[in-house]
């Protein structure tokens, strides 16, 4: 009997050990501390944009706590946030998602980075009434389900580049040529946040007549795109147009240089993040660059004053300039201070309410979400690097520098 | 172990594996079971090829991911036109009843697990002619390409990825549900392979991973055992894939559909940590693997993967014949009997007889 007794071995561990290896559940609110929970890409091809998004959650923590952290129901109460890391894989997030609710009890949620991991992660906040706040999922596809629980403090995907298309139309109407006679080239990563770019560029193009020459998709973990600089030299396109998170910048940026391609108009996202001026210097210049905040615009708050107070505050913290990345996700923190403080209670059904009605200015911008949750009072600007600054130079009413372009040949820098 | 003993045995992981979603403080760790059962099914499935056969296919995933997406897009077509999922995925808008949804997973799961035996029974005829590290290399390489593949297919959501319908409030919660859904898919795996392992179809696949051109020289057709093994590793990691993908929900063509870096090398791994040509090796290895992973990612947060290396580093050099196979080794008169009385028999046989 003793022995297979003993065999019983196989089926003990899935009991035992998982009593022992994960802690009991806790409460969202432990003593006088309020517990946020996010999934986190802290290792895979996300990995740069889940450490921004990381420190910037942190920050805001820190400053709030500083500030005598978050009054709710006549208390005050720490922040502290739970993080886990999902591999940028949403096989990964679901399971995190729901570890966080059901095993560590988090009833207020920040997001995850990248629009592929929030799109696996909201369905089920969905389902638990859980809601989630976040700055790093902007794929509009997000906005357009009826959740009720997901607000996003950030501008939707296609509304990124598509200033850029804009401004093309606008250079060759004060150069006295057609918009429509524009020719646009287009190489974009194949996942969801950048095909969603893809989209807004393509629908502003339409508007303007313009004719796409070139419309590639690149992979994920973009090494090497060649391929398509090669076919730009070609068919010399007047506006090039690629996105692909950190490492597609930093790729467009470094060939764009290595082979001297000339395009008079090059439109990325993701500079701040890859730190493409830091990176390559000179080379990076007069790239255009799509940015949901500058640390130059003249919003405010009282936790970290104006914006420049805020990336002082930042690089002081953690070395480097905080790319719009982090301060969005600053942003999601103090906008669950806010609807905690106004709810004034832990009820997730309140503080959803209370979430919807946020109406509120802080150094990153306005706040206010639309009834699909998306942020509706904040717009996208467009940067473009001279002299290794960025200066904002669309839409015209945050607009700090002149645009140059067309861009200087290689030969004349 | 008699065969009072055995069925002992059977029932009790039965009645345990049953009485998990029922004990309130394992409530909260559901879905993480539903993951081990996943787990399970990719180690067990694995070794059809890799264990009992010898034929390392690192290509397995592609039916996995086959079954997933074909899963999917049942469960989407049945109800929803591809413009009109599109927009409604996700949300409230495609809510859809119980039936509808089971009606859609079974159907789905059914087309996506035969696809799987399709593609096995045509990759087969064409690639298991190849042996060794070829096939290996071979395989490697349809991951790869499917990946690619499904990223382009604007049909089936290309890189923009494919979100899968969600389990109605009526089927209860998704921990409950998708454990005992996966729990199920595992037993029978395992009861069939058991089976099929038991009589001549398992002989003849040991025959081949023992001496092939042996095997071949008796009058054994090769190929065709090796086909028909494939097609049944892959038709159940195609079913698998299918509920996987409404657990996930999202199904990225890469990371989540056509993971050959995570599952798709994990199913290897979990093989051999357990101890691959064995029945219970690649149940015991998953379990291992699967809370040893559990652990390394809550308490060596950033660090788990060196971990998880090193953990492989040390199960390669120090247990080359994986768990099983160790305890084997060390104990054979108790471990050979109680893990595998048939196969520890037929072995002892052939020892004698040498």
């Amino acid at each position: 009997m003793y022995r297979y007794l003993k065999s019983a071995f196989v089926a003990l561990p899935s009991a035992a050990l998982a009593m022992s290896l994960f802690g009991t559940a806790q409460a969202k609110v432990e003593g006088d501390t309020i517990v946020l929970g996010a999934a986190l890409s802290f290792t895979g091809k996300y990995k740069t944009n889940g450490k921004h998004t990381k420190n910037g959650y942190e920050l805001a923590v820190k400053r709030v706590n500083e500030m005598g952290g978050v009054k709710v129901g006549g208390k005050n109460y720490e922040l502290k946030v739970v993080y886990y890391d999902d591999e940028s894989t949403p096989a990964r997030g679901a399971q995190l998602v729901e570890r966080l609710i059901k095993q560590d009890g988090i009833q207020f949620m920040l997001g995850p980075y990248s629009s592929g991991l929030t799109k696996a992660m909201a369905p089920v906040t969905e389902k638990y009434k859980i809601p989630m706040v976040e700055g790093n999922g902007a794929s509009r596809s997000l906005f357009n389900k009826g959740y009720k629980y997901l607000f996003a403090v950030l501008s939707t995907s296609e509304q990124y580049l598509a200033e850029a298309i804009n401004l093309a139309a606008e250079q060759a109407k004060a150069a006295g040529k057609d918009p429509g006679t524009l020719k646009l080239a287009l190489a974009v990563e194949n996942d969801p946040f950048s095909q969603d770019i893809r989209a807004g560029v393509l629908d502003d193009a339409k508007k303007h007549g313009m004719k796409v020459v070139i419309d590639d998709k690149l992979p994920k973990e973009l090494n090497d795109m060649t391929v398509t600089l090669t076919k730009v030299k070609a068919l010399k396109p007047d506006v090039l147009v690629v996105s692909g998170h950190s490492k597609g910048a930093a790729t467009a940026v470094r060939q764009m240089m290595e082979q001297k391609v000339e395009v008079p108009m090059f439109a990325i996202t993701h500079c701040e993040a890859a730190d493409v001026v830091g990176k390559f210097g000179p080379g990076a210049d007069y790239t255009l660059c799509a940015t949901q905040w500058a640390e130059t615009m003249t919003y405010e708050d009282d936790y970290f004053g104006s914006a420049s107070d805020y990336a002082k505050l930042f690089e002081k913290e953690y070395g480097y300039v905080p790319p719009y990345q982090a301060a969005e996700s600053t942003a999601s923190v103090l906008v669950w201070v806010d609807a905690l403080q106004r709810a004034s209670s832990f009820d997730t059904a309140k503080l959803r309410d209370a979430l919807s009605a946020t109406d509120m200015r802080t150094f990153y911008g306005n706040v206010k979400f639309d009834e699909t949750g998306k942020n509706i009072a904040k717009p996208m600007v467009l940067r473009q690097i001279q002299g290794g600054q960025y200066k904002v130079v669309a839409p015209t009413k945050w607009a700090s520098d002149k645009l140059v372009h067309p861009r200087p040949k290689w030969s004349e820098r | 172990m008699n065969g009072g003993g055995k069925i002992a045995l059977y029932l009790g992981l039965a009645v345990a594996a049953l009485l998990v979603p029922q004990v309130p403080f394992l409530q909260p760790y559901l879905i993480q079971f539903a993951f081990l059962w996943v787990m399970i099914l990719f180690a067990m499935t694995w070794d059809v090829m890799g264990g009992q056969m010898g034929y390392n296919s690192f290509g397995n995933i592609v039916f996995f991911g086959v079954g997933m997406y074909a899963t999917a897009v049942v469960q989407r077509d049945l109800y929803f036109t591809v413009e009109e999922y599109a927009n409604v995925a996700g949300g409230e808008q495609a809510a859809l009843t119980p039936a509808e949804y089971l009606t859609g997973l079974a159907l789905g799961m059914g087309i996506g697990g035969m696809l799987a035996v399709l593609i096995a029974a045509v990759l087969g005829s064409g690639i298991l002619g190849l042996r060794g590290h070829y096939f290996a290399i071979c395989t490697l390489g349809l991951g790869i390409a499917a990946g690619e593949l499904a990223s382009g297919w604007d049909y089936i959501g290309a890189g923009s990825g494919l979100v899968t319908p969600l389990l109605p409030d009526a089927l209860g919660e998704r921990g409950p549900f998708f454990y005992y859904v996966f729990l199920v898919l595992a037993v029978i795996t395992f009861l069939v392979l058991k089976r099929l392992y038991a009589g001549q179809f398992g002989l003849a696949i040991n025959a081949i991973r023992d001496d092939e051109d042996k095997a071949d020289a008796l009058g054994l057709h090769a190929t065709r055992y090796k086909t028909v093994a494939w097609c049944v590793s892959g038709f159940f990691l195609a079913l698998a894939g299918g509920v996987f993908g409404n657990l996930v929900i999202f199904i990225d063509p890469t990371d989540v559909a056509f993971a050959g870096p995570t599952f798709g090398v994990w199913m290897v791994l979990m093989a051999i940590l357990g101890g691959k040509g064995t029945l219970w090796g690649p149940v015991i290895g998953a379990t291992v693997f699967h809370l040893t992973q559990e652990f390394f990612w809550t308490y060596l947060f950033g660090w788990q993967r060196v971990a998880l290396g090193l953990l492989i580093v040390v199960v390669v050099v120090f247990f080359p014949l994986g768990i099983v196979g160790w305890l084997r080794e060390r104990w054979p008169q108790r471990f050979g009997e109680m893990v595998d009385e048939d196969a520890r028999r037929v072995q002892v046989s052939l020892e004698g007889e040498r």
